[in-house]
């Protein structure tokens, strides 16, 4: 999530009204105040809104959402007549570049730490971490134009952002702490990106580093930006954005020929809607000069269009729009979520308990019933519990996850009563006797189902307890099964059966192997069972899986 | 006042001697002393009898002072062992030399000098052997001169004898006097009994109401369990039809149905606990990669790039029930649906108080003809409501499926507002690669969240630890805050 910081004086500057008004109302067009500071607000916003990643977005916002000022907000571009050439040898590297010049930048230290923030909030919400996108800010009268984007041997030197003495970019990768963090996005290319000037000089190492020759100061007035990435939309959006930031702070924007084209323009889209598309989401009536005027609260470019539809011109900023129910959101954000009638409908279903939890719920009153109490273990578990605890041969189809966050969790249960069996152990010193059971999933082979586990454990825990409470399970379930000597190792020869169903082998009873008792540090008999559930006759198969 | 047969009995046995101590009184009683001791205060809680506690210290011997006893402290035994002077040497040969060489020299006995003992005459017996002796004779002594001595050395150890004094109070008095019937009574009714009709002259013993009885302890559902029926009933109740499905989703069912992003953070391996299986796609899934790619036939750009069919079919542990929200969908894309489902999702993150790799999560969706945001709003009031939570309010929210989205806020006394789940309408771009024509409110929430606010509990991984105290002690019913 992005957190913004909001200095008051520079806020109330570019807002026109007080903090507290903003402090109140910011919530409303989608934001969690985090923290109020002294003179500051820090803010998290969402991640399809990176137009409002610094104060002077939010203020441009919360100037139309609070009637302010409305409508689209204009900015001029004219041409730098710089020019950009890009390689054609970064098409497989990094192809895509956009550019522009900002003159007449007033940047103190709070600018500059701003600007910096809205940057790395780019980085990570369009960005994705610099893989997509990167951008750069630059000096642009440290060094002389035309440009030249190129893909360079991995051996060119030239002095890095914070560092004294000239470095190859190889060197950068494994030795400044900007080239560690991204190397991975580059090592694996023959050749590097690279941007240059006439003179070819280094402005920058991109998606690494700038070279300290541009770097930015509260002395520098004119900017020269750099976006580079893999994704030409997404490129293109954080170009608009920062640029219409710095305009929003003061500064004028011009367009330089990146391969012939003039970028950025900083136009708006054009979208014409439907208004009873609008209502009939929303559930409110409104008019289409209504709905027009709420867009423009928001700081769309909006008119009635005639035929019921409205004509919408998006700034170039909104990368979030991508579909018309898009703008609909906005026109309910401006008309305030508090404003809205909540209603139920009038059309009526019925309801349905899914059958997996009918036997589920049968099987809790059954086992409540016999004096079990129940536990909630995780499905996460690891193989010493699952398998070398129980003495039993791991399972061909147990699911193991690519990377676990611990030891302790490092594969899918296939089984409950190795589970139950950790319960036991982790309330060896609770009052016995115990009698614990747990149902829920387990997956074998990606397939999801359902078993059920119980143990008991006291002085006089045995075979007969055991059995008892796996038969008046099954004949309260109406399974109907036979029994037969089981081999389970978990269990003690000559006292463990194994419940047949069909043939087949459905669940196992009996009294706990004192080896495995030793591996749980339990210290008295265990009477345990299990069953899988998905042999009661008209037991459901579960769609769609996985 | 009804007093019980023992009480009776030790009222009988009192009434000639007027006061005696338990034990004698057990001798009288054939009873056991503790036994006599426990008739004695219920008999005094009424007045009956005054029950004094003495307790005295007594010294008796320990394994090592037991090995002197009758032979007299080791200094002395090797004193009496050679005559004026000995070789130091020859000394050390005493089996007890060890310890009495030093005790010697303290109490002054001897002198060492060139390497020879020399005894100075000075040897009479001091008060820690008179007591010792006394030791001897009767197997236990009180306090007294040179017993400290003893006990620093660790030759007599304190031994603490309790003994009580029972004595017939004024009004005990009386009501022995006034005549007692000891007749014996029946703990239990017997079959016998009932049948015959004996049971008409039975003294059956009495007991008292006023002591707490054995605790038992009844099977139970798991508490988090009973909130998560609870939720479900209310759902059951608002006519919602129950869905259940895998745990494991392909990343198409997970992620790219829902228009997630192939280059989203969330589908990235730090968020999501994937899996090495793949799973093959379903019929039709190109109509999603088309959504995807450049929005379908709907208003949509899309994400535009290109759509990887191999990221779709890894497998992952669903990071949400959304995904099987999207599936009932597919198959009942005729209105109206109503539907839930409660189940467990995860996400790859490190356990701590407040966050666990799987927990609950709960999904409501109703697509219907003509639902709308204020239905949707409808809804989420009419469902915290049910579930307590009786001021509700919507601030907009943002999740990647849903457009309109609405972060809904309850009012929690002690809290003040708090987030509680998410809800939207499912964005076009994820209904109609499915041929569902009319909108889907959906809504989820983690519930582990509610029931720590419900269960008054701090650490979330209480709820799965399952502490059979914890459990055992939870009322089943009124147990909420």
């Amino acid at each position: 999530m992005a957190i913004i910081t909001l200095p008051y004086r520079y806020l109330e500057r570019l807002t026109g009204t007080d903090r507290q008004t903003v402090i109140d109302r910011i919530p409303m067009i989608g934001a969690d105040i985090e923290r109020i500071e002294e003179d500051h607000v820090d803010v998290e916003l969402f991640p399809d809104r990176p137009d409002l990643y610094s104060p002077e977005g939010v203020a441009r916002a919360m100037r139309g959402f609070l009637g302010i000022e409305e409508g689209l907000p204009a900015y001029d571009v004219r041409p730098s007549g710089i020019t950009f050439a890009v390689d054609p040898g970064l098409a497989d590297i990094r192809p895509y570049l956009g550019s522009a010049v900002i003159r007449n930048v007033n940047l103190d230290e709070e600018a500059i730490e701003s600007l910096m923030g809205l940057q790395e909030a780019l980085h990570w919400a369009v960005g994705r971490g610099r893989g997509k996108v990167a951008i750069g800010v630059h000096d642009l009268d440290a060094v002389t134009p035309p440009f030249r984007y190129i893909a360079s041997p991995r051996d060119r030197s030239f002095v890095p952002l914070d560092f004294e003495q000239e470095m190859t970019m190889e060197e950068i990768l494994a030795d400044h702490p900007k080239g560690r963090d991204y190397a991975h996005l580059v090592e694996k290319f023959q050749r590097f990106p690279l941007i240059v000037d006439a003179e070819d000089r280094v402005l920058s190492f991109p998606p690494i580093i700038n070279g300290e020759l541009t770097r930015v100061t509260t002395g520098t007035k004119n900017i020269l930006l750099d976006c580079t990435g893999t994704d030409r939309r997404a490129v293109m959006t954080a170009v608009n954005i920062i640029c219409t930031a710095l305009a929003e702070a003061g500064a004028t924007i011009e367009s330089v020929t990146v391969e012939g084209e003039e970028m950025p323009s900083l136009a708006p889209a054009e979208r014409v809607v439907s208004l009873a598309e609008c209502t009939s989401l929303l559930g409110l009536s409104l008019t289409a000069g209504e709905m027009a005027g709420l867009l423009r609260r928001m700081r769309f470019g909006a008119e009635p269009d005639g035929d019921g539809k409205v004509r919408v011109l998006v700034p170039c900023y909104r990368a979030d729009i991508l579909h018309d129910w898009d703008i609909f959101e906005d026109v309910a954000i401006a008309y305030g979520f508090e404003n809205f009638d909540a209603a139920l409908p009038a059309t009526t279903t019925v309801a349905r308990e899914h059958p997996i939890n009918a036997v589920a719920g049968a099987v809790r009153s059954v086992m409540t019933g016999l004096g079990y109490l129940e536990v909630i273990p995780f499905t996460l578990t690891n193989e010493r519990v699952l398998y070398a605890n129980m003495q039993r041969e791991p399972s061909p189809g147990t699911l193991r996850v690519l990377h676990p966050i611990s030891e302790e969790q490092t594969v899918v249960r296939t089984d409950l009563l190795p589970l139950v069996m950790e319960m036991l152990q982790a309330n060896k010193h609770r009052e016995l006797p115990q009698r614990l059971y747990a149902t829920g999933d387990v997956v074998v082979d990606c397939v999801t189902s359902q078993k059920v586990a119980a143990a008991s454990i006291h002085p006089a825990a045995d075979f007969s307890e055991a059995y008892a409470a796996a038969d008046v399970l099954c004949r309260e379930l109406s399974l109907s099964y036979t029994v037969r000597e089981s081999a389970d190792p978990a269990f003690l020869d000559g006292r463990r059966g194994d419940i047949i169903v069909d043939g087949k082998i459905v669940g196992v009873f009996g009294e706990i192997h004192p080896a495995v008792l030793n591996a749980f540090e339990l210290e008295h008999p265990v009477a345990a069972f299990a069953l899988d559930l998905t042999a009661v006759p008209g037991y459901p198969v579960l769609p769609g899986t996985p | 006042m009804e007093l019980t047969l023992n009480e009776k009995r030790l009222l009988v046995a009192l009434g000639p001697v007027g006061s005696a101590d338990a034990a004698s009184l057990a001798d009288l009683m054939d009873s056991r002393r503790e036994a006599v001791v426990q008739y004695a205060n219920l008999a005094g809680e009424r007045g009956l009898v005054d029950v004094e506690k003495h307790v005295s210290r007594r010294y008796v011997p320990t394994k090592e002072g037991r090995a002197y006893l009758g032979k007299g402290l080791p200094e002395r035994q090797v004193l009496e062992s050679f005559g004026e002077t000995i070789p130091m040497r020859d000394l050390q040969s005493h089996p007890l030399a060890k310890i009495a060489i030093g005790w010697m020299r303290k109490k002054g006995w001897i002198a060492i000098r060139d390497g020879v003992v020399q005894k100075t005459g000075a040897t009479a017996a001091g008060a820690d052997e008179v007591a010792f002796a006394r030791l001897g004779e009767t197997g236990a002594i009180e306090d007294g001169e040179g017993v400290p001595d003893l006990l620093r050395r660790g030759l007599v150890q304190e031994e603490e004898t309790v003994t009580y004094t029972v004595s017939i109070t004024p009004l005990g008095r009386e009501v022995l006097d006034a005549g007692l019937d000891l007749q014996e009574e029946v703990g239990t009714l017997t079959r016998d009994q009932i049948l015959s009709g004996s049971w008409k002259d039975l003294p059956l013993r009495r007991y008292d109401v006023t002591k707490l009885p054995k605790r038992a302890y009844p099977g139970k559902v798991h508490p988090y369990q009973r909130i998560i029926d609870e939720m479900r009933r209310i759902l059951l109740d608002m006519g919602f039809e129950e869905m259940a499905g895998g745990i494991v989703q392909s990343s198409f069912w997970n992620f790219d149905a829902l228009f997630q992003p192939q280059d989203h953070p969330a589908r990235e391996m730090q968020d999501t606990f994937f899996l090495g299986e793949r799973w093959p796609l379903p019929k039709g899934y190109e109509r999603v990669r088309e959504m995807h790619e450049h929005g379908g036939k709907t208003s949509s750009t899309g994400w535009g790039g290109t759509w990887s069919a191999e990221k779709a079919e890894q497998c992952v542990l669903r990071t949400h029930t959304t995904s099987l929200s999207i599936q009932h969908l597919a198959t009942h894309p005729e209105p109206p649906v109503r539907a839930f489902c409660i189940g467990r999702v995860y996400r790859r993150e490190a356990i701590d108080p407040t966050h666990l790799a799987e927990f609950e999560q709960l999904e409501g969706i109703v697509m219907d003809e003509g639902v709308n945001f204020r239905h949707l709003l409808g809804f989420l009031k009419e469902f915290y409501g049910k579930m307590g939570f009786e001021k509700v309010r919507f601030r907009p929210g943002y999740f990647p499926y849903t457009e309109p989205s609405v972060e809904p806020e309850v009012y929690v006394e002690g809290l003040g507002w708090v987030e509680l789940g998410g809800a939207g309408i499912f964005r076009q771009e994820v209904t109609a690669p499915f041929g569902i024509e009319h909108p889907v409110l959906a809504w989820g929430l983690g519930i582990s969240r509610v029931a720590m606010l419900r269960l008054g509990l701090r650490d979330l991984r209480q709820l799965y630890r399952s502490d059979v105290e914890w459990i055992r002690e939870m009322p089943t019913y009124g147990g909420r805050r």
